[in-house]
């Protein structure tokens, strides 16, 4: 994907990017969440963003969750 | 990627890293996608229209006899057949829920752990295991290797343990993790938090670094299964240990995690403890970007028993609704509802609290142990202060 599509007039994908959760985590009673990028500096945080949205990019769509709410995959570049 | 579609845009599972993101209407539409009718006519705007992640409690057979056990597992537990945690993975899948944690009991007790991960991942759901590392045989790390990470109830060294779960299994536990380590398993370790194994937590966590686990996961004590009892209230973390919970976080992740090679990790239950952070108090938005989970029960988490009952979480009754129907009753149920709709409408001090939307009025839980109704965590350091008054 290029990374025009990443852009439209309402800013760029990481200003539309809501929530970051990182890890797989393993604990099987409570639900975990990672807290060193949380107080990590904003150098930091902003290198995982970047990360993230240069994943959401490259990598290959499959869509899951109950299919009468879901619709085609990925639309071919506008 | 896997991309499941909300009302809001869609939360999406990275694969090439190990990471869940939401991302809404305009960066979806960005990346070429749509979500057609869950975005004219889905529900209700919440954060998730079925749980992103499943704990599957895959037996309730256990040797350990930990004196705080939430389930209350004993050797003779009960043992779920395959095919019923078969079809709750079915049902995970067409919820889109993903990942699962297999739990119990001690799960490496199952001979077929390692086909139920593989019976995971072909369903495209993430397996991440829990395990106590008591008699971990070379065998046994064999089938933990189907798992995306494996943590290890590690409360500290020999004594810290043994306070916490009334033996001492901390010899057992290290070996487990080296082992694991050794043997190319991402391994973390499982931290519950009591007023003794509290000040020693930098040690532990340090020594767990050591041995070759990769994260540290903090749990707080709940009063759940054999810990719902009146030594909940001895072990559970002092009001000033409490309070020092924030800048101890702050500290550890300073010292432990720069290189990126060992993360931290809180549970649902810890975040009402960070209310007293100054820095979050100035921007508590940064919770929510950074994907900070409070109590999520009944809504992005949900739990199967070792009977195939779903429960809002690990550590609530379960209700009527079986695993392999979470797809259908999700939504229906009326007691997951009444978990997810606390934080809607909650009693002060949530209503003004600035955490309310990530935090959601910590764990009821333990309100429900110590105050007898669904209500605000007494245990949060805001809630204490606004009960003493002014």
């Amino acid at each position: 994907m290029s990374q025009d599509r990443a852009v439209d007039a309402e800013g760029s994908l990481e200003e539309h990017v809501e929530r970051v959760r990182l890890g797989h985590g393993a604990n099987c009673s409570s639900v975990g969440s990672v807290v060193d990028t949380l107080f990590a500096t904003a150098v930091v945080g902003a290198a995982v963003l970047a990360a993230i949205v240069a994943a959401l990019e490259r990598e290959e769509v499959r869509v899951v969750g109950r299919p009468e709410e879901q619709p085609k995959d990925r639309e071919s570049s506008p | 990627m896997i991309v499941r579609y909300e009302s809001w845009g869609a939360w999406v599972k990275l694969e090439s890293t190990a990471a869940v993101v939401a991302v809404d209407r305009v960066g979806v539409r960005s990346l070429g996608l749509d979500g057609g009718d869950a975005w004219t006519t889905g529900a209700a705007h919440r954060p998730a229209s079925a749980p992103l992640e499943v704990h599957l409690a895959v037996t309730a057979r256990c040797g350990a006899g930990c004196k705080g056990c939430y389930l209350d597992a004993k050797p003779d537990g009960a043992e779920p057949p395959r095919e019923d945690l078969e079809a709750s993975l079915d049902a995970m899948r067409d919820a889109g829920v993903f990942t699962v944690a297999f739990g119990g009991g001690e799960p490496t007790t199952r001979d077929d752990l390692a086909d139920l991960a593989e019976a995971a991942r072909s369903r495209g759901i993430t397996p991440v295991v829990t395990t106590s590392g008591l008699g971990l045989s070379d065998a046994r790390v064999e089938r933990l290797r189907a798992f995306a990470q494996v943590n290890v109830s590690y409360d500290g060294a020999s004594a810290t343990y043994e306070q916490v779960r009334g033996f001492d299994g901390a010899p057992a536990a290290e070996r487990a993790i080296e082992k694991l380590a050794t043997a190319g398993v991402r391994v973390g370790v499982n931290v519950v938090l009591t007023r003794e194994s509290f000040p020693r937590l930098a040690e532990t966590l340090s020594r767990a670094r050591s041995l070759g686990a990769r994260e540290g996961q903090l749990l707080r004590y709940k009063p759940a299964g054999r810990a719902a009892s009146l030594d909940y209230l001895a072990q559970r973390l002092t009001r000033e240990q409490v309070r020092s919970f924030p800048a101890g976080l702050r500290w550890l992740s300073h010292s432990l995690c720069e290189g990126g090679s060992f993360s931290l990790r809180i549970d649902c239950a810890l975040v009402p403890f960070l209310s007293t952070d100054p820095e979050l108090a100035r921007d508590p938005g940064r919770l929510a970007r950074f994907g900070v989970f409070g109590c999520e029960a009944g809504a992005a988490l949900a739990a199967v028993d070792a009977t195939g009952r779903v429960a809002p979480c690990s550590f609530a009754p379960a209700t009527a609704l079986r695993g392999r129907d979470l797809v259908s009753g999700h939504d229906g149920d009326a007691e997951l509802a009444r978990w997810r709709a606390w934080a809607d409408a909650p009693p002060e001090p949530c209503a003004s609290c600035s955490f309310r939307s990530v935090c959601k009025g910590g764990c009821k839980v333990v309100s429900a142990f110590v105050d007898g109704v669904h209500g605000p965590d007494p245990e949060c350091p805001r809630v204490v202060d606004w009960r003493s008054g002014p």
